[in-house]
């Protein structure tokens, strides 16, 4: 991708993307600034919603073990809580910050200023009310069966609605780029930004407003989750790494011709691996097959990305220049995650192994992986480049930024190893017909928790250091910028 | 690859594809699919549900408890579900037809609860479960499910009363065209 941009790129337009331009504003480039007030918004909401989630987090995660911990009230029961903290999660965190870095990242690719900013905003801020008035309805009265559609219809369609004001801007940016160059974040970022809405609007569709007929809704629900975890999570971040890898190596891309084939294969399989996680429900078996073969199929873009992007580290000592930068650290983090998280999806796809670990802790740990350990990594080592971008200013803290790695980095490793190992003894344990009372590992919810809290603090860490710098906009230290 | 119209066309077939082959494919299948006798002229399964019952469910959805419990009975070979007493037999997809939203949850950190009607001994027996979960279970008590009577002991109100006949109507021990009881 660099490569390209660096090579194709007409005399006189080239500046080194996202870095401070040389005319205008002595820190903030006019691209920049042009984005600045949506995607702080975007930024600063998710990190709100981050914190909720985490606090949440941490209540769920005693409650597994300490079930009468604050249980007078039915409000907080442990089915509502953690309905709750799954939307803020992937609603409230991800996917603000997901949209205000496409945001940023369409802009600055294309060169292109945006004019009536606001729109995006006002995008947001549809979102942010549907997603409060969503919660409360699940907190105070009730809740959809179904992971991640649990709001209230009307909820979903104030989403729509907020996610074309906010996210039609991709296709927008695309058509009116002043650059003729394509790259491969780009792709990325514009099928993820159709692949949502639609898949959404078609999922609410045929489970709330007119329910299919009994299990079908299941399929459509898990056709919707891989849709979502896969298209719009995971492309939305695959295309953060295809920008912020070979531009702060300043080094080309491995194997960039195959990134199309990576792109093309990953688009057309993942839709099809929803019924892989349903199998021995009661879906009729060629479906489940179908998902089956789809998942195995995975390996294509998997392989792909991996010598896109582990070819480009292996080379001119690229891993421990990443280990240094601020910003890489948490990227490959997460691009290690994610390749172990396809690896294992592949690999549990198949049926006589995935009897064991379906419905156990298993499932919930390879879905942090994914979601947490690749998602959220490459997001807030995103959020460490482009901040001080749009603000001019520093991150205020170079020893937050270190907590706010390490915390994280532990407590992911921490939480998805322990959900894998006993999601798995407990599965080994049930198809030995021991009694299921007897298969459950206290200390699985006593490490959960740990790693709650250990999350938190990281979190805490990061949004001292963030909203110190959105609200304050002064400058602090080179070292902190460097960290 | 640098025209918009041949990326968001691209991508439009890949959903469009998978929601075809797989929602479209499966509706034509499943989308009419009804009560049906086991036998010709024997009565008709799944049985219909309770008034109580249905209240009961949003009960059920209100407190989440999808959170923790499956609804479905794997078959023997994939899970050991039958071993574990949950089921008489798998789950088949007529056995949800008749519900509005179908509950099948992923992730049990309690038992599944498919026909959990057919091995609950009484109504007494799931008040007594729900009031005060046996110690160690991971499952907390529902005290805004009971009131308190006059002797001190507690009572199920409307919606405890609701949630119990519908845990009550969880039954999948009947034998369906799909999947005949073994005599």
């Amino acid at each position: 991708m660099s490569q390209e941009n660096q090579q194709s790129r007409p005399q006189g337009q080239g500046r080194p993307q996202g870095r401070p331009a040389d005319t205008g504003s002595p820190r903030i480039s006019r691209v920049d600034a042009s984005v600045a007030s949506p995607v702080k918004f975007f930024f600063a909401s998710a990190l709100l919603w981050l914190l909720v989630s985490s606090v949440l987090a941490v209540i769920t995660a005693v409650k597994l073990h300490l079930p009468s911990f604050l249980n007078s009230c039915e409000y907080l029961t442990f089915g509502r809580l953690d309905a709750i903290q799954r939307n803020v999660f992937f609603y409230g965190w991800a996917s603000n910050a997901l949209i205000g870095l496409n945001l940023w990242l369409l802009a600055s690719l294309g060169r292109f200023e945006f004019r009536n900013g606001w729109i995006a905003t006002l995008g947001g801020l549809i979102w942010n009310l549907a997603l409060t008035v969503g919660i409360a309805t699940v907190l105070i009265d009730s809740q959809n069966a179904f992971e991640l559609l649990e709001l209230p219809r009307g909820v979903a369609l104030a989403f729509f609605v907020a996610f074309l004001l906010a996210a039609l801007w991709p296709a927008v940016a695309f058509v009116r780029r002043p650059t003729g160059q394509v790259f491969v974040s780009q792709w990325y970022i514009l099928g993820a930004s159709f692949v949502l809405p639609v898949v959404y609007l078609l999922t609410q569709l045929m489970v709330l407003w007119c329910p299919t007929n009994g299990v079908l809704q299941a399929l459509v629900h898990s056709w919707f989750l891989q849709n979502f975890l896969l298209l719009w999570l995971g492309a939305s971040a695959l295309a953060a790494v295809y920008y912020f890898l070979p531009k702060e190596l300043e080094t080309t891309l491995t194997g960039y011709y195959l990134s199309t084939v990576g792109f093309w294969t990953l688009f057309l399989f993942a839709g099809w691996t929803g019924p892989a996680t349903l199998l021995g429900s009661p879906v009729p078996l060629w479906i489940q097959s179908t998902g089956v073969v789809a998942a195995v199929l995975l390996f294509i873009p998997l392989t792909i990305t991996s010598i896109n992007f582990f070819g480009t580290l292996s080379r001119d000592s690229g891993w421990s220049r990443a280990w240094n930068n601020t910003t890489l650290r948490f990227v490959v983090f997460g691009l290690v995650a994610y390749t172990l998280a396809l690896a294992l999806q592949i690999l549990f796809s198949a049926r006589s192994l995935n009897a064991i670990i379906r419905f156990t802790s298993f499932a919930a740990g390879q879905q942090q992986l994914l979601t947490y350990a690749f998602v959220s990594m490459v997001i807030f080592g995103a959020a460490y480049y482009i901040l001080p971008r749009l603000t001019g200013a520093f991150w205020p803290s170079a020893k937050l930024v270190h907590l706010h790695f390490w915390s994280c980095a532990l407590a992911v490793v921490g939480s998805v190893a322990g959900s894998l190992f006993f999601g798995w003894t407990q599965g080994a344990a049930l198809a030995a017909a021991k009694p299921f009372a007897q298969t459950m590992h206290p200390q699985e919810a006593l490490l959960s928790s740990a790693c709650a809290v250990l999350f938190l603090i990281g979190h805490v860490a990061f949004a001292l250091n963030a909203l110190g710098m959105l609200t304050t906009c002064s400058s602090s230290t080179d070292e902190a910028r460097q960290a | 690859m640098n025209n918009l119209n041949l990326i968001l066309a691209g991508v439009f077939s890949t959903v469009a594809a998978s929601f075809g082959g797989l929602l479209l494919a499966g509706h034509a299948q499943l989308g009419a699919l009804g009560r049906a006798p086991a036998e010709e002229g024997g009565p008709l399964f799944p049985a219909l549900e309770p008034g109580l019952a249905i209240q009961g469910r949003q009960v059920y959805l209100q407190l989440g408890c999808v959170a923790c419990h499956t609804q479905q009975v794997r078959p023997a070979g994939q899970g050991s579900d039958i071993a574990q007493g949950w089921g008489v037999r798998p789950s088949v997809a007529r056995d949800y037809v008749l519900q509005s939203q179908v509950a099948l949850g992923n992730r049990r950190v309690g038992p599944d609860l498919a026909n959990y009607g057919a091995r609950a001994k009484s109504d007494a027996e799931i008040a007594a479960h729900l009031s005060a979960p046996a110690a160690g279970s991971a499952m907390p008590a529902f005290p805004t499910l009971f009131n308190q009577g006059k002797d001190g002991s507690l009572q199920p109100n409307e919606r405890g009363t609701a949630l119990i006949a519908y845990l009550k109507s969880l039954r999948q021990d009947y034998s369906s065209p799909e999947a005949k009881l073994k005599q």
